[in-house]
């Protein structure tokens, strides 16, 4: 029988590359997904034995990392408040200034578009358009109906072909 | 929209995250503020529990006292009629022996009373 620690290297093993690409394309910079990453699987390593294989562990540990990337992205719209700043700003600020960003300004474009839209529905971009996940299991990760998700895709798909035609315009 | 994102990593970091990521379960895991403040909570919490007890208790207490003061209040300003309260107040001090005398006349004393009083005094 295995051990919790030979689970949870498992797990570091099987999702640890993809997690990360995951929160890079969620948080915007590689100095803050590499911090969140590391906060995410101490929450694996600690939830660990409360997990009763209910859900499959792709899902669980999919859940967790959504959920802390989703409660850092409110964190940070907090802080910026506190600032009186807003969130997208701070974040495209921070891409802007990425030593670790070295695409053609058409993708800088779209991360600063991703940036602004509301936190749900950049999830649901993300995981759709980037890690190519399929809304079923979008759905048992986010605990969000399948309608809802195809919803707010195109909602977000829009929203983002918009801001990027408008930026090109302004050039 | 492309796929490409333009986004890339330090050199080699994959290869080292995986050794970072899993000495976490050796880490030694940091209280959490609310963990640190807990303890701390519960003895503030339990003296506000004692605090609302006792002003509870002893409100009641003070608050019995009060309702009995009225109700005394309340009785006797029910068992003396208007007119009696106002001759209790306004009695004025007996100090010589014809006012007392008086007041015995106006109390009803009998005329046997008053003798008694003059004989006894006389004596």
């Amino acid at each position: 029988m295995e051990t919790l620690e030979q689970v949870f290297n498992d797990i570091v093993k099987k999702y640890s590359e993809r997690l990360y690409w995951h929160v890079r394309r969620m948080v915007g910079t590689h100095e803050d997904a590499d911090d969140l990453l590391q906060d995410i699987f101490l929450k694996i390593w600690t939830a660990l034995p409360s997990f009763r294989g209910e859900a499959q562990l792709y899902t669980w540990v999919w859940r967790i990392a959504t959920n802390e990337t989703l409660n850092w992205l409110r964190r940070e719209k907090v802080r910026a408040a506190l600032r009186f700043q807003r969130v997208d700003e701070e974040l495209e600020r921070r891409i802007m200034a990425d030593p670790y960003f070295n695409g053609t300004d058409a993708q800088r474009e779209l991360f600063k578009a991703l940036a602004r839209l509301p936190q749900k529905q950049r999830q649901v971009f993300v995981m759709r358009w980037w890690d190519e996940l399929t809304y079923e299991e979008i759905s048992a990760i986010t605990g969000t109906s399948v309608g809802a998700l195809k919803a707010s895709y195109h909602i977000a798909q829009e929203k983002l072909k918009l801001n990027l035609s408008q930026a090109e315009v302004s050039k | 929209m492309t796929k490409k994102t333009g986004i890339s990593v330090p050199e080699g970091y994959f290869a080292h995250l995986e050794t970072r990521l899993q000495s976490i379960p050796g880490r030694e895991v940091k209280p959490t503020v609310i963990q640190k403040v807990s303890p701390w909570l519960a003895y503030a919490a339990s003296l506000a529990v004692l605090a609302g007890l006792g002003n509870f208790i002893f409100g009641r207490a003070a608050a019995t006292e009060e309702e009995m003061g009225l109700d005394y209040i309340s009785y006797l300003s029910q068992s003396l009629d208007p007119d009696g309260q106002i001759e209790l107040m306004e009695t004025p001090a007996l100090t010589e022996e014809d006012d007392i005398r008086s007041y015995l006349i106006a109390s009803n004393i009998s005329v046997e009373h008053l003798n008694e009083l003059d004989y006894e005094e006389d004596y």
